[in-house]
């Protein structure tokens, strides 16, 4: 019950994105059936040269992936980037996804000094404040698994 | 195509200049060049200008607000904007322009009045701008992006926190004799490895800071033109490159990257100075004096690599060897870099081509490069925009 209300007070910072209806956070990517080709945001199209465009779909990427890298944010990042507090010092990640693609994220709910290239983590929605009406505004992050 | 030279060339000083507009700084530097050159504004028949995306629809156009104020003579007058690579974009213009015989004489200008602090989005459509999404939904300013690959190639190579600190070290010795420098201080190991860490693995000083400034070069095939000139530079190549598919590196402003390499490492850079060797006929070893484009300590060393400079992962050995100094196997920024000036994003790639002409002309005082006869400037711009100019002499 408490999940489901939790579930429903969260709304995207931005939409079409990610994915957290169900049991677990999923980014929201698309892939060209021609050329095999994955691209995050949707709209971000990359073919292959020479590709005819052709049966693109959007896909839900794993929940769960690998730390290619990481990097710390000592600063605050300046507007738009709004939070209800700052989060400095936070984590970034670049995560590879089985499909076969590295997506960058904020690293929450981890233990920065710890971070290795490698670990496995899973995607999470984060809280970056919330909104006149009361919702968690929310984007796609990264937790560490243990 | 026929030969183009470099005659005369001009900077307005890199530094913070809010109350000034992109005009004023502008008309110093193609005024400065005008004289070194030792000709007219009338003899100039093309302006190649770096747009001013911080200036409205005036930025936008800054060709024609600086013809004005030299006089307008309708000449073809171009703007044009590749990221942090808009002067190399100018500049082979220009010479493209000139080499094709559309005219004798052109000018090639930038200049770039940064905001304060971080670079922000300009528009709010996310599904236009990635820029938009990079900001509100994951919080990454430039810097970023470079601590993501730094620590890519620590992992990989061992880059130690002390390798990235002696970039500094290295660069700062040459800003320091750089009388144009706007960072002048000469650091130490130390000072540098105890710097505010800002986005880590990079440290405050071992990333450049964002600077005013303007750069101008007139290039002329014209026999009286070079005649006149003192110690005109040849342009041996000039070209541009965008990435390759297949490219594993996190471009700014994107959010993902292939996670299979099909491409080099920074494929735009890669691209363009192969282009340019194979133009100008020369090989990296030929080169005795480059100036990269050292946004951070990563840069300087990835850039090593990816322009042929030396083998993969042995950038870090170069450098610890002394043999990216003056005196080594190749001088690498000797003007003192990105580090030393802090970057103006539409002049950049102009002063780096008035630097490495410098060099070439001997007027580089105590960090003169000895028998400096072919000098080459890189550059690198987000989402894939890069230039590589060779210069003889």
């Amino acid at each position: 019950m408490e999940k489901v209300q939790a579930q429903k007070d969260r709304v995207p910072a931005l939409p079409d994105l990610f994915d957290f209806a169900g049991d677990s956070v999923r980014i929201r990517s698309a892939r060209c059936a021609s050329c095999g080709t994955y691209f995050f945001p949707e709209y971000h199209a990359q073919h292959r040269s020479g590709c005819t465009r052709e049966g693109v779909e959007r896909v839900l990427l794993s929940n769960r992936g690998k730390l290619t890298s990481y990097a710390i944010e000592h600063y605050m990042c300046p507007p738009p980037f709004k939070t209800s507090a700052s989060i400095a010092p936070y984590g970034i990640g670049l995560v590879e996804f089985p499909e076969g693609i590295q997506v960058a994220g904020l690293i929450m709910e981890s233990d920065l000094d710890a971070l290795a290239i490698g670990q496995e983590v899973e995607t999470i929605t984060y809280t970056l404040y919330s909104n006149d009406a009361g919702q968690d505004v929310v984007t796609w992050a990264f937790r560490v698994l243990k | 195509m026929r030969e183009v030279s470099i005659v005369g060339v001009g900077l307005h000083p890199w530094g913070k200049f809010k109350d000034k507009t992109f005009v004023e700084i502008g008309t110093v530097a193609i005024a400065n060049a005008l004289k070194d050159a030792d000709i007219e504004w009338n003899d100039v028949q093309a302006i190649f200008s770096g747009i001013y995306i911080f200036g409205g629809n005036a930025g936008h156009i800054s060709g024609q607000y600086l013809e004005s104020v030299f006089g307008e003579t309708g000449i073809p007058v171009v703007n044009v904007y590749n990221a942090c690579a808009t002067g190399s974009a100018a500049i082979r213009m220009a010479y493209n322009s000139i080499a094709a015989g559309e005219v004798d004489t052109a000018l090639a200008v930038g200049v770039d009045i940064s905001p304060e602090g971080f670079l922000s989005a300009k528009s709010d459509n996310p599904r236009q701008d990635r820029d938009v999404l990079r900001w509100r939904m994951t919080g990454m300013p430039n810097p970023v992006y470079w601590a993501l690959e730094c620590r890519k190639r620590m992992a990989k190579y061992g880059t130690s926190a002390e390798d990235l600190a002696r970039v500094k070290v290295v660069l700062s010795q040459y800003g320091s004799k750089n009388p144009n420098a706007r960072y002048k201080k000469a650091y130490t190991l130390e000072d540098v490895a105890n710097s505010l860490m800002v986005c880590d693995p990079l440290r405050l000083l071992e990333i450049c800071a964002t600077s005013d400034g303007a750069a101008a070069v007139i290039l002329s095939a014209s026999p009286g033109a070079i005649q006149r000139a003192n110690r005109p530079v040849k342009i041996a190549a000039t070209t541009m490159g965008s990435a390759h598919y297949g490219d594993p590196t996190l471009r700014i402003s994107a959010l993902s990257a292939p996670a299979v390499a099909e491409a080099p490492l920074l494929s735009e850079s890669y691209s363009a100075s192969r282009a340019a060797y194979k133009k100008a006929g020369i090989g990296p070893e030929d080169v005795d004096v480059l100036e990269l484009p050292d946004n951070s300590s990563w840069h300087y060393l990835q850039y090593l690599e990816t322009c042929g400079f030396c083998g993969e992962g042995e950038a870090e050995k170069m450098l610890r060897d002394g043999q990216t100094q003056i005196g080594g196997k190749l001088a690498v920024c000797p003007s003192g870099g990105f580090s030393s000036f802090g970057e103006a994003v539409g002049a950049q790639a102009i002063w780096q081509v008035v630097e490495a002409s410098d060099q070439l002309r001997g007027r580089c005082g105590a960090r003169q490069v000895p028998n400096a006869r072919l000098a080459m400037a890189q550059t690198y711009g987000l989402m894939g925009n890069s230039g590589t100019t060779i210069l003889k002499i």
